[in-house]
C-alpha cells in the first residue's frame, strides 16, 4: 500500500478562538432554553422504565435486530480486547428497544459500571 | 472512444448522497446527517484542517442541533435524542450508564439528567459523557475517518467552511466548487515561494487550476461558429476528413492538431439531421482546419454548406495536473525527500549525486559541445536537481540530449523526457535519438493522426511496426479495422487487450520515454516509475503541469528553460494575478538556486545579438556566429548601415480598434510591412526565411490580408509567408522578421509590448536581419524600450522616409517612466 505523507495539520489560533466562543453560546443558550421550556411546563412526568432488565418479560420490548451483522471491522465478532459491549436503550416510537454497541474500555462510562460491578462483587 | 482518462477524476467521481459535504468522506460509519428538515446534508467527523469536526463545525457555524446516524452505522437510521423526554438538541445529549448490565442510555443535561428519580436508582450521575466532546461527536459513536481516508478527502479550510455555510444560507445546494467560481469567492490565495507541505501547495494551487479550467472550458465552449462551408476529403486511414474555416475573434483561443470540435448538419429535406466529433489533426497555410471525423457513417458529403462547428472542451490536461498534485500530497514514494523538500522551498542540506562521471560529456551523433555546455552537463549529472538557462539560440536541446544519453548510460532505469509542448518534445525526441538510444515517443490517442516529424519514434507507429510473428495477430486485426472502419465486439475487445500488451512491451523496452508534461499522466504510463526526468522548455509549463511528470518517482531532475523568455499562457487574469503564471523554474531562481547559464548563442548576427545580450543576460551573451557566418550574400536590401542588419523604421499612422472590438491594427504599418516583404522577396529571399511578428491579432489579420491583396508580386509568396504573435515564435527562428508594434497612442499604454521577457523573444528569432517598425514617441515612454531605441539611435539605425531612400529619424523620445523593479 502506499506510504502516506504526514500532514502539518495548523489550526489558525484566531479560528479555534472564534470556534470556541461560538460552540460555547450555543450550549449556553442550549441550557437556558431548557430551563425556560420547563418553567412553563410544571408538571414533569420523567419516568425512566428500570424494567428494560427483565425486558424480554415486558411486551413493548424488542430487542435491536442490527446489533451482530453492523460491526465495523476492528470490532470483529467479540469487539477485541480493548472494547466493551454495551446496549443502548432506545425508543423507537413508544417501544424500547436495544442495540449494541462497542465502546473503548477505558471509556469513563464502562469503567464506573465496571467498578460498580466490581464494587458490588466486594460486598 | 478511449481519449480520455479512464481513471482519476478530480472533484467528480460518483455522487453519493451521504458524502461529507465539506471534504467528501462517505465511510457509513464516519458520517451524521444533520437534521433540521431545510438542511439534512452529510457531514463527517474528521476535524481536517479545523478545530473542530466537520459535523461539529456545521452546527456551530450553521446554528442546527439535531442530527440523524447513517442506517449503516452500528445503531442504524437514528435520529439522537433523550430517551426519556426526546430531546434532539445534541449540544445537551449524552450517554449515560444504567446501574447494570451495560446497559447505556441517551439523556439530556437538563433537566432528564437532575431528575430525582435518577438519584434514587444509584445512577452515577457523574459519569454523563457528553455527545460531543472535545468538539467532535464521541468517536466511538461516529468514527474518526482514518488518516488515509483523510488525506485522501478535500482540503477544506476553516475560512472556505465559514464562507460555504453563508453561501449555503442562500442556496442550499451550493457546493465546495461553486465558492471557488469566480465572482463569488474573491480573489484566490496567491502563490508564495514557500510551502509548509504539499497539502498547503495543494491549497494553493487546486483552486487556480480550476479557475483556469473553468475559463478555458467557457473561452472555447462558447465558440460555436454557424454558417460554416466543408469540403470532404478521405485521409489514408481511410477515415472521413473535413476541411473548413473556423475564423478565431482575438489571441485567446488558438486551435492546435489534437483539438476536438464537433461538426453539426441540421438537416433539410434530401437530409436528415447529424453530427460528429472529431480531431484537428492539421491546420493549412490557408488557416483551414483538417477534422478527422470519428464516425465515417451517414456522413452528408454531398452536402457543402451551412455546418455548425462547436468546440468539445476536455478537462484531461487539468485533471492530470490536481492528480499530479494530490499524488504529491500524499504518496511519500512520488519524489525523493530531497527533491520534496526542495521543491517547496525547504532548506535542505546540498547533495551529491555519486555517479561514475564519464570521460567525455559529448555524445554520438551530436554536434561538439561547448565550455558551457559541457559545465551544465557534467555538473547536473551530480546533482538531484538542476536548472540550466538557455538564452535564444544556445543549444538547449543539443545539451539536454546529451544529458539524457549519460542518464540513460548509468543503468538507473529509464529516463523520462518531458516539455509542454508537442513541438519541443518532437525536437528531443528526434536530437536523443540521433544519439543511439532507444527512444519512444507516446503522443495522446487524440494526436494519433497529427503529422510528426519523429513518426517512426512514435509508440502508435512501432505497434503498428513491431513484425514479429507473434504479433500477427495484432497486424490481422488493425487491417481488418482499417478495412471495416470497426470490429465485432469479441474482435475489438481481443484487438485492444493485444494493443495493450504490445505498447507495454515496447515503452518497457525504451531507453528514453519522450511525451509532453501532460502526456507524463497518460494511463499507459501509469506503472512506470521514472527515477530520472529532463523538462524542456519547463519555463513555459505551470507547476502543477511540471509536478505530472515529476510524481512518477523521481529521484534526479532537470529542468531546461528560460525565464527571461515568455512564460506559461494562462488565459484566467484571476489565476494569472495570483502567479499561476509563475514557472516553478523561476519560483526556484528566486528561491535563490542558481541556474547553469548556456552563455554561447549559435543564431543572431552579431549585431542582432548585443542588445538582448546586455539587457537581459547581463552581457554574458557571446556569439559562436561570425558577421561573415551571417552575411546574407547575393541579397540587396537598403539597410542603413551595410555591416548592422537591422534598423528601426519610424511610422507615425495611428491605431485603431479592430472590427472584433477586441485588438488593434495600424494600416499604416501593415502598408509599409508589405513594401519591406516585397523588397526582401525581390532581392532574392524566400517566403519561408520571413516571418512577420506582431502582437494583435487584429494586425495579424490585417496584415495577412492586406498582402494577399495589395502585395506587388505573386499572391501565393504572401501566403506562404508566416504572420503571427510573439508568443507561437517562441523556441524557433527565421531568417529575417519583421516586428510591427501597432500601439501608437500618446495617452494608453503599450499593452502586450510592456512585457520585458516579450520584447526579449521578439527581437531573439532572427538569424540574418531585423526590422521593427513602431512609433518611437510611444514606444520611448517605457524605460526598456526606451534604451532598445537609443541603442538603435547610437549605431545609426533609427530611421523614417521611403524604403528606398531611409533617412536617419530625428524623433525626440519621450522620457521614460521609472522602473520600480
Ligand atoms: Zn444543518
Ligand atoms: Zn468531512
Ligand atoms: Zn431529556
Amino acid at each position: 500500500s502506499v506510504q502516506v505523507r504526514q500532514k502539518l495539520v495548523q489550526v489558525d489560533p484566531k479560528e479555534e478562538e472564534d470556534f470556541e466562543r461560538e460552540l460555547k453560546a450555543l450550549m449556553q443558550e442550549s441550557l437556558e432554553s431548557r430551563k425556560l421550556e420547563l418553567r412553563s411546563r410544571p408538571t414533569l412526568n420523567m419516568i425512566i422504565p428500570m424494567n428494560f432488565l427483565d425486558g424480554s418479560k415486558d411486551p413493548r420490548f424488542i430487542e435491536g435486530e442490527s446489533g451482530e451483522e453492523t460491526m465495523d471491522e476492528e470490532g470483529g465478532s467479540g469487539g477485541g480486547q480493548n472494547k466493551v459491549r454495551v446496549k443502548v436503550l432506545m425508543k423507537r416510537g413508544n417501544k424500547q428497544q436495544t442495540k449494541q454497541m462497542y465502546i473503548p474500555r477505558q471509556c469513563s462510562l464502562v469503567q464506573s459500571t465496571k467498578q460498580k460491578e466490581a464494587a458490588e462483587l466486594e460486598e | 472512444e478511449e481519449t480520455g482518462d479512464e481513471g482519476y477524476e478530480f472533484g467528480k467521481g460518483t455522487f453519493t448522497e451521504h458524502a461529507c459535504r465539506y471534504c467528501g468522506v462517505q465511510n457509513p460509519a464516519c458520517v451524521v446527517r444533520c437534521n433540521i428538515p431545510t438542511c439534512r446534508k452529510w457531514f463527517c467527523n474528521s476535524r481536517g484542517n479545523t478545530s473542530g469536526s466537520h459535523i461539529v463545525n456545521h452546527l456551530v457555524r450553521a446554528k442546527h442541533k439535531e442530527v440523524c446516524l447513517h442506517k449503516d452505522s452500528p445503531l442504524g437510521e437514528t435520529i439522537l435524542e433523550c430517551y426519556n423526554c426526546g430531546c434532539r438538541n445534541v449540544f445537551l445529549l449524552g450517554f449515560i450508564s444504567a446501574t447494570t448490565e451495560s446497559v447505556v442510555v441517551l439523556l439530556c443535561r437538563e433537566p432528564c439528567l437532575s431528575v430525582n428519580a435518577l438519584k434514587d436508582m444509584n445512577w452515577d450521575l457523574s459519569q454523563w459523557c457528553p455527545l460531543i466532546d472535545d468538539r467532535c461527536f464521541l468517536p466511538w459513536l461516529v468514527k474518526v475517518p482514518s488518516e488515509q481516508e483523510q488525506l485522501r478527502a478535500r482540503q477544506i479550510s476553516a475560512q472556505q467552511i465559514n464562507k460555504l455555510e453563508e453561501l449555503w444560507k442562500t442556496n442550499p445546494d451550493a457546493s465546495l466548487e461553486d465558492l471557488e467560481k469566480p465572482g463569488v469567492d474573491d480573489e484566490p490565495q496567491p502563490v508564495s515561494l514557500k510551502y509548509e507541505d504539499a497539502y498547503q501547495y495543494q491549497n494553493v494551487f487546486a483552486p487556480l487550476i480550476k479557475l483556469e479550467a473553468d475559463y478555458d472550458k467557457m473561452m472555447k465552449e462558447s465558440q460555436s461558429k454557424d454558417n460554416v462551408s466543408v469540403r470532404w476529403d478521405v485521409g489514408l486511414n481511410k477515415k472521413r476528413v473535413a476541411y473548413f474555416v473556423f475564423p478565431k475573434e482575438d489571441n485567446e483561443l488558438r486551435l492546435v492538431p489534437g483539438d476536438e470540435l464537433r461538426l453539426r448538419y441540421s438537416g433539410d429535406t434530401a437530409h436528415p439531421a447529424w453530427q460528429s466529433v472529431g480531431h484537428v489533426i492539421k491546420l493549412t497555410a490557408q488557416e483551414e482546419v483538417a477534422l478527422e471525423l470519428r464516425v465515417g457513417q451517414g456522413v452528408p458529403v454531398d452536402v457543402n454548406h451551412g455546418f455548425s462547428v462547436d468546440f468539445v472542451w476536455k478537462s484531461t490536461s487539468f485533471d492530470r495536473m490536481q492528480g499530479a498534485m494530490k499524488t504529491f500530497a500524499v504518496d511519500e514514494t512520488s519524489v525523493s525527500g530531497y527533491i520534496y523538500h526542495h521543491l517547496l522551498g525547504h532548506e535542505v542540506e546540498q547533495q551529491v549525486v555519486r555517479n561514475t562521471l564519464p570521460r567525455r560529456f559529448g555524445a554520438p551523433g551530436l554536434p561538439e559541445l561547448n565550455a558551457s555546455q559541457v559545465f551544465a552537463v557534467k555538473s547536473v549529472l551530480q546533482k538531484p536537481i538542476s536548472l540550466i538557462q538557455g538564452p535564444p539560440g544556445t543549444g538547449k536541446t543539443v545539451t539536454s540530449a546529451a544529458i539524457v544519453y549519460h542518464m540513460a548510460k548509468q543503468g538507473q532505469g529509464q529516463v523520462l523526457v518531458c516539455a509542454p509542448s508537442n513541438v519541443a518534445v518532437d525536437q528531443l525526441a528526434d536530437k536523443i535519438s540521433s544519439t543511439g538510444l532507444k527512444v519512444v515517443r507516446l503522443c495522446a490517442k487524440s494526436r494519433e493522426a497529427v503529422m510528426s516529424p519523429v513518426e517512426h519514434l512514435t509508440l502508435h507507429y512501432q505497434v503498428r511496426h513491431l513484425d514479429t510473428s507473434e504479433k500477427s495477430e495484432l497486424h490481422k486485426l488493425q487491417l481488418l479495422k482499417d478495412e471495416q472502419g470497426e470490429l465485432s465486439s469479441s474482435d475489438e475487445k481481443k484487438f485492444k487487450a493485444l494493443k495493450r500488451a504490445t505498447e507495454r512491451e515496447i515503452l518497457q523496452s525504451a531507453d528514453v520515454i519522450c511525451c509532453t508534461c501532460v502526456g507524463a499522466g497518460d494511463p499507459r504510463l501509469e506503472n512506470f516509475r521514472f527515477r530520472q526526468v529532463l523538462i524542456d522548455e519547463s519555463t513555459q509549463a505551470t507547476e502543477p503541469e511540471c509536478l505530472i511528470p515529476l510524481v512518477l518517482g523521481v529521484k534526479q531532475v532537470v529542468l531546461v528553460g528560460d525565464h527571461c523568455q515568455l512564460g506559461p499562457v494562462i488565459m484566467c487574469k484571476k489565476a494569472a494575478r495570483a502567479g499561476l503564471a509563475q514557472s516553478l523554474f523561476e519560483r526556484l531562481v528566486i528561491l535563490g538556486h542558481k541556474p547553469f547559464r548556456l552563455q554561447v548563442q549559435y543564431r543572431m548576427h552579431p549585431s542582432l545579438s548585443e542588445f538582448p545580450s546586455n539587457s537581459f543576460y547581463e552581457g554574458t551573451l557571446q556569439n559562436g556566429v561570425t558577421i561573415n557566418e551571417r552575411q546574407s550574400t547575393g541579397i540587396d536590401f537598403p539597410w542603413p548601415v551595410p555591416n548592422r542588419p537591422m534598423f528601426f523604421y519610424v511610422q507615425m499612422g495611428q491605431e485603431e480598434i479592430s472590427a472584433s472590438g477586441t485588438s488593434y491594427l495600424n494600416r499604416t504599418e501593415a502598408a509599409n510591412v508589405e513594401k519591406i516583404v516585397t523588397t526582401f522577396l525581390r532581392s532574392g529571399v524566400i517566403p519561408s526565411q520571413i516571418g512577420v511578428i506582431t502582437p494583435y491579432e487584429g494586425q495579424r489579420a490585417y496584415i495577412v490580408n492586406y498582402m494577399s491583396r495589395n502585395g506587388a508580386l505573386r499572391q501565393q509568396l504572401y501566403k506562404e509567408i508566416e504572420v503571427a504573435s510573439v508568443d507561437s515564435f517562441q523556441g524557433r527562428e527565421k531568417d529575417y522578421i519583421i516586428l510591427s508594434c501597432v500601439r501608437s497612442n500618446e495617452h494608453q499604454g503599450i499593452g502586450f509590448l510592456n512585457d520585458p521577457r516579450r520584447l526579449n523573444v521578439a527581437l531573439t528569432r532572427a538569424r540574418y536581419g531585423i526590422v521593427i517598425l513602431g512609433n518611437p514617441k510611444v514606444l520611448s515612454k517605457q524605460p526598456l524600450w526606451n534604451s532598445l531605441l537609443t541603442h538603435y539611435k547610437e549605431h545609426e539605425c533609427l530611421v523614417e522616409g521611403p524604403l528606398s531612400n531611409l533617412k536617419q529619424s530625428m524623433v525626440q523620445f519621450q522620457k521614460p517612466k521609472k522602473i520600480y523593479n
